[in-house]
């Protein structure tokens, strides 16, 4: 009954607050006059008994609001009424409302975007079930580490291992053409074992996914992702058992995995073949048996209750076996391998958040420093809105004191400050994610190098929605809950007597306290800043060894095209030719690796001079690549001795290749290298070094080898075979020329696709595409943080000159000039700047150890970059007391004095 | 002893339910009734009646209704709702530890 009593009179307090708030103000107004009639009727003046009667009863306001706490409808009332008067409130000074709510807005979207990408590359786990118990298998080797294995390892440790549930192999057959219905496209294709989907859990949306027994060598069987089902066959269920054509096969689409299905951040896969049928698609004969030899990713799912330690401890001892007994069948092993084989152990890593990921790889520091970054940004945004907050409330100051003189608490009052500021921060939480919403796909976009953005779903989820109403609520408590106690710190008499002039207050140390902290924070953004953008400016002029301009790239596989390996070096240079004739081309070439390749890498070991074979630990480890003749005047490296290839070069005559500088120097110092022969191959040429893998790198020994020649007499097919080639043409005028090269290549084979296409200079900025996105958001954000500090130091001097004018007035009545005045306003920003500065030098220098690793060519406590910011910094600060100081110039003494 | 006493702590809702108990009563007449049993030896805070009428009827003790009051104007009366029982442990609790109180005061030295 009681308990029933207490809900029915919360609920109708709630429910009829309106009606309770009459009755109320009727009964304690009931009371008064009964009071005073009493009175009036002992013959007190009606005029006095009123009075007399309000000052028995005390404060009107302060019973009413103790009757609704009593009722019980008081939480939920007073939050309503807070929320109405703090809107009330806002909307009655829209520029500061403006001005904080776009603040944290920018605070919080900056934070919210970085961390939705953050979110989408690193923390979101792999939409399987139990994902935590997923494990990627690597191996340590002499000082490196490698997540690539050969196949009999596969096969041993599915075999052996009993901590596992299970182990799938697989390996990415990157780029091929698909051809449905006559017409082609390209697509991402993996091959993985049969049992990839039932060990990650897997179910097919359509059809089935692979089954035991589909892993054999005739497999012919292909699974669709959801992405391309829908993009390629429009979402078309009858897809299902029909036969498409991939890179000139049949395979049979046997079903469609779910949305969103994906083991690798950023490497969305459109399909799937069983692990054998490589030897369809790519074939070689080797490639089950060879020992030694990387090329296939391992992972596999832990049994309930055993952890990775134990699991790798048994997976290590089986891989230790059998490299043992891979060396024993090795003939003549050399010493390396003997040291591998003795060093190297098997390594699980949690893979909950899918497998290695090259983007993840490159993003996830500088993505985290950003964060860090961000979370400055955000700092800073508070206290400026901070600032603003103790500004207002000593203009509120009068109204504060009225409202406790009233009979309101002090714990109310400041919850009722509070309710502003979380309007406040949950306004700017609501922009934020806005913001963060167009921002996140900004940021994908500047990740992304390929022909089509990065596949990343950077769509707020649930965890990036409450991460936002965390950073909201903490902000709005951080800037909020300081200036609430401090403005609510009055003495009611003393401030409403005051309370004209409405500039009165506390000292403002806070403020510059806050002010100087802004400082600070914003020298650590500058800086880094500064760091990123000198990162950036090093790697764009590094020299290459190469001209950027003026040369278009295009990749073509005559794979793709259904080309056997025998017949692809003959269409290459039928294109070759009819590029190199189209209108405005000055020279063309065609290649394996492209000047600042992001697709190979290819590395190979000479061991003989001149017939001399070298100890082992002589051999010289050089990068390679295979070129047409015309390669280095297309791409601008000069040949400082002997020739260019050339067409004589033929299959028939004996092998020849062109050496750099650096390859010249290592293995025939001080000699004429023309002519001498490495590995058999005549050396006919040497050019100028150039960095084989783009501006990080530094010069290596590098051999280039003649593509349509092969080596040794070898077939050229071997190599141009395997993989894309790249074809280099140089300019005069690049209008129209993407379409030409389009239809130059049509004209030889309709079939045959291109991509890749872009100009060297296009692939140079792209490989710098981390620097760039680091350099552009730290830059943003040093500019936002400056002009914060900016506005915060200009609102502090226009406070004290406002503060100050009576002084002043003063000063200028006793003859002080009035370039002394703007000095004493200008001083007071100098020493918080300064301020600001020596505990932000510090704090930066220790801060940039984390930056250090995303740096090049400049240290992480470089005192150029320092000074700028500092400088930066200062020049700022003149900037915002400037403006104050004139005004403060412009005092009439006789007004001042009058002033107050 | 003329003097008016402080209510104690927690006394002014018993006091309430004592004078409801007797007959339905606006807040006002609540206070003169109190007043005039105590023969005005006894200082309410006008201001703190009305929270402990609402608590009261929040808790169930007494239910309120508007009515007319002696001089024609709209008034809000209270009565006992649930408090009667509540009134009886309260007087009771009072009482015995007035007992108490009164006890411990007179004692002598040679009882102790």
């Amino acid at each position: 009954m009681r308990i029933w009593s207490r809900i029915r009179s919360w609920m109708r307090a709630v429910a009829r607050r309106s009606r309770m708030e009459r009755e109320m103000d009727a009964e304690l107004r009931f009371h008064i006059e009964a009071f005073a009639e009493d009175l009036v009727r002992r013959g007190v003046p009606r005029g006095e008994a009123q009075r007399r009667a309000r000052i028995e009863f005390g404060s009107f306001e302060r019973a009413k609001e103790e009757c609704r706490k009593a009722h019980g409808a008081n939480f939920i009332d007073s939050l309503v009424q807070d929320l109405r008067f703090g809107l009330r409130m806002l909307r009655k000074s829209p520029g500061f409302t403006v001005v904080a709510v776009l603040t944290l807005a920018l605070g919080i979207g900056a934070n919210t975007a970085i961390f939705s990408l953050l979110n989408a590359v690193v923390l979101r786990l792999l939409p399987v079930p139990d994902p935590q118990q997923l494990v990627q298998f690597t191996y340590t080797g002499i000082g490196d580490w490698n997540s690539y294995f050969d196949y009999p390892q596969l096969e041993r440790l599915r075999m052996q291992a009993g901590m596992l549930s299970g182990i799938f192999g697989g390996v990415g057959v990157n780029q091929v053409n698909v051809v449905w219905r006559g017409s082609a496209g390209l697509a991402q294709c993996d091959a993985y074992t049969d049992n990839f989907f039932s060990v990650l859990g897997v179910a097919p949306q359509q059809g089935r996914l692979f089954a035991p027994g589909d892993d054999h060598e005739g497999a012919d069987i292909v699974v669709l992702s959801d992405r391309y089902w829908r993009s390629r066959f429009a979402a078309d269920p009858a897809i299902v058992g029909q036969t498409i054509l991939i890179d000139q096969l049949p395979f049979t689409v046997v079903g469609i995995t779910p949305p969103k299905f994906s083991i690798y951040v950023g490497g969305a896969r459109d399909l799937w073949v069983p692990l054998h049928a490589l030897d369809r698609l790519t074939p070689d004969p080797n490639r089950w048996q060879a020992p030694f030899t990387s090329w296939l990713l391992i992972a596999g799912r832990l049994r309930p209750g055993v952890s990775l330690e134990q699991a790798q401890a048994e997976l290590d001892m089986i891989h230790r076996r059998l490299l043992a007994q891979q060396l024993l069948e090795v003939e003549q092993p050399g010493q390396r391998m003997r040291q591998f084989v003795s060093a190297s152990h098997l390594v699980l890593h949690p893979a909950a958040n899918g497998m290695f990921s090259g983007l993840r790889h490159t993003y996830a520091l500088p993505l985290e420093l950003l964060m860090g970054v961000a979370s400055i940004m955000l700092l800073i945004s508070c206290v400026n809105v901070a600032n603003l907050m103790l500004a207002r409330a000593s203009y509120r100051r009068p109204e504060i004191a009225l409202r406790m003189a009233l009979g309101s608490g002090r714990t109310r009052v400041i919850r009722q400050l509070l309710t502003e500021s979380l309007l406040v921060a949950g306004a700017g939480g609501v922009l934020g994610l806005a913001i963060a919403w167009w921002g996140g796909a900004v940021l994908v976009r500047m990740i992304s190098t390929g022909d089509s953005p990065v596949p990343l779903d950077v769509r707020p989820d649930w965890p990036v929605f409450g991460f936002t109403a965390a950073v909201s609520l903490a902000g709005g408590i951080l800037f909020g809950l300081v200036p609430a106690i401090r403005g609510t710190r009055v003495d009611p008499g003393s401030a409403l007597k005051q309370g004209a002039h409405g500039i009165t207050g506390p000292s403002r140390f806070l403020d510059r306290v806050l002010v100087a902290v802004q400082v600070t924070l914003s020298l650590v953004l500058v800086t880094g800043a500064g760091m990123f953008l000198r990162t950036l400016k090093n790697l764009q002029g590094v020299d290459v060894g190469y001209e950027r301009d003026n040369i278009l790239m295009f990749s073509v596989d005559a794979k793709l095209a259904g080309y056997p390996k025998e017949r692809a070096a003959a269409l290459y240079r039928t294109i070759l030719d009819k590029a190199a004739v189209l209108p405005g081309i000055q020279s063309a070439s065609v290649s394996i690796v492209r000047p600042v390749d992001d697709q190979y890498y290819l590395v190979d070991i000479i061991g003989q001079v001149d017939g001399r074979t070298l100890p082992e630990a002589e051999r010289v480890k050089v990068a390679w690549n295979a070129m047409s003749p015309g390669y280095f005047p297309t791409v601008g490296t000069p040949i400082l001795m002997g020739r260019d290839f050339d067409l004589r070069d033929s299959r028939a005559a004996s092998g020849v290749v062109i050496v750099n500088e650096s390859l010249a120097h290592r293995v025939l110092p001080g000699q004429n290298p023309i002519g001498h022969r490495l590995d058999g191959a005549e050396i006919i040429g040497v050019v100028k070094d150039s960095l084989y893998g783009g501006a990080r790198e530094q010069p290596r020994p590098v051999l280039y080898r003649s593509l349509f020649q092969g080596q040794g007499g070898t077939d050229p097919g071997e190599w141009v075979g395997m993989g894309a080639v790249s074809f280099e043409l140089r300019y005069r005028s690049g209008a129209g020329l993407v379409d030409e090269v389009r239809e130059a290549v049509a004209s030889v084979d309709r079939n045959v696709p291109i991509f890749h296409v872009k100009t060297l200079r296009a692939q140079t900025e792209d490989s710098f595409l981390r620097e760039h996105l680091l350099a552009t958001i730290s830059g943003f954000f040093g500019g936002l943080a400056l002009l914060l500090a900016c506005l915060g130091l200009y609102g502090l001097m226009a406070y004290a000159v406002a503060r100050r004018t009576a002084e002043v007035g003063i000063r200028m009545a006793l003859g002080a000039r009035r370039r002394g005045i703007i000095w004493l306003i200008v001083r007071e920003t100098m020493w918080l700047v300064l301020a600001g500065a020596a505990a932000g030098i510090p704090l930066t220098v220790w801060l940039s150890r984390y930056a250090k690793a995303l740096l090049f060519g400049i240290g992480s406590a470089d005192p150029a970059v320092f000074a700028t910011s500092v400088a930066t910094l200062i020049g700022v600060a003149v900037l915002a007391g400037f403006l104050p100081a004139k005004r403060a110039m412009k005092v009439d003494p006789m007004v001042a004095l009058r002033y107050e | 002893m003329d003097k008016q006493l402080d209510l104690l702590q927690g006394t002014l809702d018993m006091l309430i339910l004592k004078a409801v108990s007797l007959g339905p009563l606006h807040g006002y007449g609540i206070l003169l009734r109190i007043q005039q049993i105590s023969k005005d030896r006894l200082e309410i805070q006008q201001g703190s009646l009305y929270p402990a009428l609402y608590r009261l009827e929040h808790q169930g003790w007494i239910t309120s209704e508007w009515g007319e009051s002696e001089n024609k104007r709209k008034a809000k009366y209270y009565r006992l709702a649930a408090g009667k029982r509540k009134l009886q442990t309260e007087a009771e609790k009072w009482n015995r530890m007035a007992d108490v109180i009164a006890g411990i005061l007179q004692s002598t030295p040679e009882e102790v």
